[in-house]
This record gives C-alpha cells, sequence and structure tokens, in this order.
C-alpha cells in the first residue's frame, strides 16, 4: 500500500512548494492514473513514490510518504528501489546498454538475482510486453515506441511490488498508447502489481485505471473512480485536463436534463448511451 | 543506422573474441605504433589495422575515423615539415629548412596516429558496452563505478551527437546556413549551440545518474554480473600477437 500524509515538497531552487497537502492512499494492486495540466507536480508526487525525492532532489520535505511500510523519507534510495519500478519520462536517458538483452540484464545483475532466475525472468518480461523478438537489437536501431517497451520490459523482468511510469507512452502512437496500457493492465492483474501512471492522455487513464488523480497547482483536486471524476469534465477543463470529447458532450446533456445513466467515458459508451435515449 | 562509437552486431572472428583481448591487444597495438619510427613497420600496422576492420565489415566506419584523425594528424605533420630541419634540404626557410627528414617526419606522424587508432576504435563497433564494462570489472577486477563511468561516457557520445543534429537542424530551419562560408563560419554559428547541447546534457546526465540508482547500481559488485567471459585459444594467440608487435616495434627502435 502507498499511503501519502499531508506530503508538501519545495525543490531546493524554487521559492514556492511544488505539491502541498497530498493526502493519498493508494491500496496494493491497484492501477492509478494521475494526471493534470504542465507543471502541476504530478512528476513530484510520481518522485516521492519511488524515492527520487528527496533522495536525488533535495529540499524542504514535509508529511510521510511510505510504500510497502518503507518512509521513503527515512529509507535509501536503493531499499526503495527494491519494491517501486521506475521508468523515467526520458527514455533515453534510462537506457544504459546498447543491446535490448543487456539492457534487460542491468538491474537484474544489479539487484543480485540467482543467475538461474535471470532467463526466466528475462523471457517472461520481453513477452509480457510482446516485445520478445526484438531480444538481441541494437537499441539505438529501434523505434521511440520499442524503445519505451524495452525501459519497461526491463523494470518488469524485476517483478517489482510497485510500478512507477512517468508518462510512459509519450513518444507512441495512439495505437501502441493503447497497447501498452493494456499490456500494463494485464500485468497488474496477473501480477497484482500496483501500478502508478502519471499521463496527459486521460481517455486512456479513465480506460485502465481504477482510480484517477487529477493533480492541479500542486494540490490534488480529484481522487476517485474515473467515471466518477469524469463527471466533473468542465471543472477539468478550467484546469487544464481536456476530458474525451464523448465524456463532454454526455455530461453536457445531464446537465440540460436530456440523459440522465452513468458517466460516458469513451465513444463506444456514448454511442451505447445516446442509442438507449434515441429509440 | 549506427552511429560514432555504437556497437555493429557481427559474428566476424574479432566479434567473438574475449573483450578483454580485444581491448588489450587494442591499447599494446597503439603502444607499439609509438614505439617505433619506422615507417616501412607502420605502414606494416597500419595495413593490419584495415586487415582486421575489413575481416569484420568495418571499412566504412574505419573509413570515417580515419578521415577525421588524418585531419588532426595533419595539423601535427604540417607543425613537424615547419620545424624538424633534418635530411637533404628541399626549401630553405629564414628559421631553418623543410629537408627529406622532415617529410618522413610528417609521414610517420600521419601514419602513426591512423595505425595507433584504427584497433582501438574497432574495439568499440565490434564490442558491446556492456561486454567491455562488465569483462574488465570480472577479468581485470577494475571497480564496476570506474567501468560504468567510462562505458556511460562512450554510451552518451551518440546521443549527445545526435542532440547536438537536431539542435543543428532546427537552428537550419530558422534559416541559419551552416553550410555557406566554410569551417570558421561553421565553427563560429555552432559555438552558441553549445550552451543548449551543455544544459541537455547535464539533464541527461542527471536523469541516467538517477536511472541507473534505482535500478540498484550501487548494489553492483564483481560477482554480480550475469556473463562469463573465459579466454578461448583465439584471444591467447591474439595477445601473443600484440606482444610478439611490441617486441618487433622495440627491436626495430633499437637495433636501427
Amino acid at each position: 500500500m502507498i499511503e501519502i500524509k499531508d506530503f508538501t515538497f519545495r525543490y531546493r531552487e524554487s521559492s514556492s512548494p511544488v505539491v502541498e497537502g497530498i493526502n493519498l492512499v493508494i491500496p496494493d494492486g491497484a492501477f492509478v492514473g494521475i494526471t493534470g495540466s504542465a507543471g502541476s507536480g504530478k512528476s513530484t508526487l510520481t518522485y516521492a513514490m519511488n524515492g527520487i525525492v528527496p533522495h536525488c532532489y533535495p529540499g524542504d520535505f514535509f508529511g510521510s510518504v511510505t510504500v510497502g511500510g518503507l518512509d521513503t523519507c527515512e529509507a535509501s534510495l536503493t531499499d526503495i528501489s527494491r519494491i517501486v519500478g521506475s521508468v523515467c519520462q526520458d527514455i533515453d536517458s534510462q537506457i544504459v546498454t546498447s543491446i535490448v538483452e543487456d539492457e534487460m540484464l542491468y538491474g537484474l545483475e544489479n539487484f543480485g538475482f540467482a543467475h538461474d532466475q535471470i532467463e526466466g525472468r528475462i523471457g517472461r518480461a520481453l513477452a509480457d510486453m510482446g516485445i520478445a523478438d526484438l531480444r538481441s537489437r541494437v537499441i539505438a536501431s529501434l523505434s521511440g515506441g520499442q524503445k519505451q517497451k524495452v525501459a519497461i520490459a526491463s523494470i518488469l523482468a524485476l517483478e517489482p511490488k510497485v510500478l512507477v511510469l512517468d508518462e510512459p507512452t509519450a513518444e507512441l502512437d495512439p495505437a501502441s498508447s493503447l497497447q501498452v496500457f493494456g499490456l500494463l493492465a494485464r500485468y497488474a492483474r496477473e501480477h497484482g502489481t500496483t501500478v502508478v501512471v502519471v499521463e496527459q492522455k486521460i481517455a486512456l487513464l479513465s480506460q485502465f485505471a481504477d482510480m484517477l488523480v487529477i493533480v492541479d497547482g500542486g494540490k490534488i483536486r480529484f481522487a476517485d473512480a474515473p467515471a466518477d471524476v469524469l463527471a466533473y469534465s468542465e471543472e477539468l477543463l478550467e484546469i487544464g485536463v481536456n476530458c474525451p470529447r464523448a465524456t463532454t458532450l454526455m455530461n453536457r446533456l445531464a446537465a440540460t436534463g436530456l440523459y440522465a445513466g452513468p458517466v460516458c467515458r469513451d465513444v463506444e459508451e456514448a454511442c451505447r448511451a445516446l442509442s438507449e435515449v434515441i429509440l | 543506422m549506427n552511429g560514432f562509437l555504437e556497437y555493429v552486431p557481427g559474428d566476424s572472428l574479432l566479434h567473438r573474441l574475449n573483450p578483454v583481448a580485444k581491448l588489450l591487444f587494442a591499447i599494446v597495438f597503439a603502444i607499439t605504433c609509438f614505439c617505433t619510427g619506422n615507417l616501412v613497420f607502420l605502414c606494416c600496422m597500419f595495413a593490419l589495422g584495415i586487415a582486421m576492420a575489413a575481416s569484420c565489415g568495418m571499412m566504412k566506419q574505419v573509413l570515417g575515423l580515419m578521415k577525421a584523425v588524418f585531419v588532426f594528424s595533419l595539423i601535427l605533420a604540417i607543425l613537424l615539415v615547419f620545424t624538424t630541419p633534418q635530411g637533404e634540404m628541399l626549401v630553405e626557410l629564414p628559421w631553418g629548412y623543410i629537408g627529406t627528414g622532415s617529410l618522413l617526419a610528417a609521414a610517420t606522424t600521419i601514419v602513426r596516429l591512423e595505425a595507433a587508432a584504427i584497433p582501438l576504435f574497432l574495439t568499440f563497433y565490434v564490442t558491446k558496452i556492456s561486454d567491455l564494462s562488465n569483462s574488465v570489472v570480472k577479468v581485470l577486477h577494475v571497480p564496476y563505478k570506474y567501468a560504468f563511468t567510462f562505458a556511460s561516457t562512450v554510451h552518451f557520445i551518440p546521443v549527445f551527437m545526435n542532440d547536438m543534429k537536431g539542435i543543428m537542424e532546427a537552428q537550419t530551419a530558422r534559416g541559419i546556413e551552416f553550410d555557406v562560408g566554410g569551417i570558421v563560419n561553421k565553427v563560429r554559428l555552432m559555438v552558441p549551440l553549445c550552451v543548449p547541447l551543455l544544459v541537455s546534457s547535464v539533464r541527461k546526465t542527471n536523469s541516467a545518474a538517477i536511472a541507473a540508482e534505482v535500478r540498484g547500481f550501487n548494489l553492483r559488485t564483481r560477482e554480480s554480473g550475469y556473463k562469463q567471459y573465459p579466454f578461448s585459444g583465439a584471444d591467447f594467440v591474439v595477445l601473443a600477437l600484440a606482444v610478439g608487435l611490441l617486441a618487433a616495434a622495440i627491436c626495430l627502435t633499437v637495433l636501427l
């Protein structure tokens, strides 16, 4: 379980806190999506979960963040990393080797996994991300999307209890983004892994996440089931979060009394709801 | 498309050799080139380097390298021509003369630098950088932190070169003409671009350090490496060849 209590953080070089008074509880095995406008503090929130804040980016840290019982402020980054697997926003920086297989090996070797487990872990992680055929490829020859999948697979190989991903589909086309989210959701279900994803694509998050967290100005504005959060599409738009058009349309219809059903998260749900209304 | 110093997959003998053997051979080969001034011997070393490149299909990469080294060595050669008055006088200068010995010294410098550079650079093209760093940790007992620092430096060279290319392309799109006015103008236009490159490099290096740390970098020991790097007969032959070449160079220097 991830438990954030009254968390406030100010980077050393900043004059004001980036996040302030954050309270959030993420149960084990949950798939949580965090979104918000640029500079709202969503990345800092994930840095607090994987220990990068305050261990790598020092500053004023108030409150507490515990992950799997470890206080991220007290525990070393290495100890936190045994529980939390992190995929960074800048994939080129995360990749440290030149061949996919070596990239997979890097974390496994560092954490000292038994050599007889390594082969199985690499094979499973590559298969889980659907890139088993890339195993011997030179990373420089891969597309941005393939690199992103390699970066995620290299973390999945460690089989962490918590997976924190910062914009994992930033370089992916819509079809690949959907595929990655599908793979992550399936992986989380099968392994009971807690997944926390920072992502701008709210349509994707609402489709796969159990909980949607909306951050604005360093504070959590909404933290609930996607359908419950998307019901506030007008408020979300005001803080720079653009809901799917189908959701906004149905919410407006609901506001005018023309529709009284549940919130629609995508075009398919809206079509079904509209056909019921019309017919 | 592989970039500068990026591993090129293959199955040649050079690809299959132990990374440590390749590295030691390249270092001893380079030392050998500096142990003798015999132009014929250096030409043989140069030919051997070319043959090695051809054997693993790296001629294109080596030709690119030779071009870069030639530019650098030419500067040294020109300095030598004007400052080494040796042999039969060909051109008289106010401070001395250019002689046959001057030209020989210049040619020797060019061939020496070209020959010394080829195996060193070839090592990176035929060896995965992770194998190189892991093997020096396992076999030579080099501390992992140093090996990783070196490997990361080599790994990031093409990344930063790509960044620079991107920055230059962005400036070209804004109307900056890098190709007009020769090398001096190009350098003049590139200098201000070093600032954004530096900022991006520092940011990337910081992110890479964090990414390595959250993947257990600090836990790494010599025993952590999954792959083993045993020496085969071919590795010993290659090392013996390197020692033989070094001995030959020393003998030539002492005897002639």
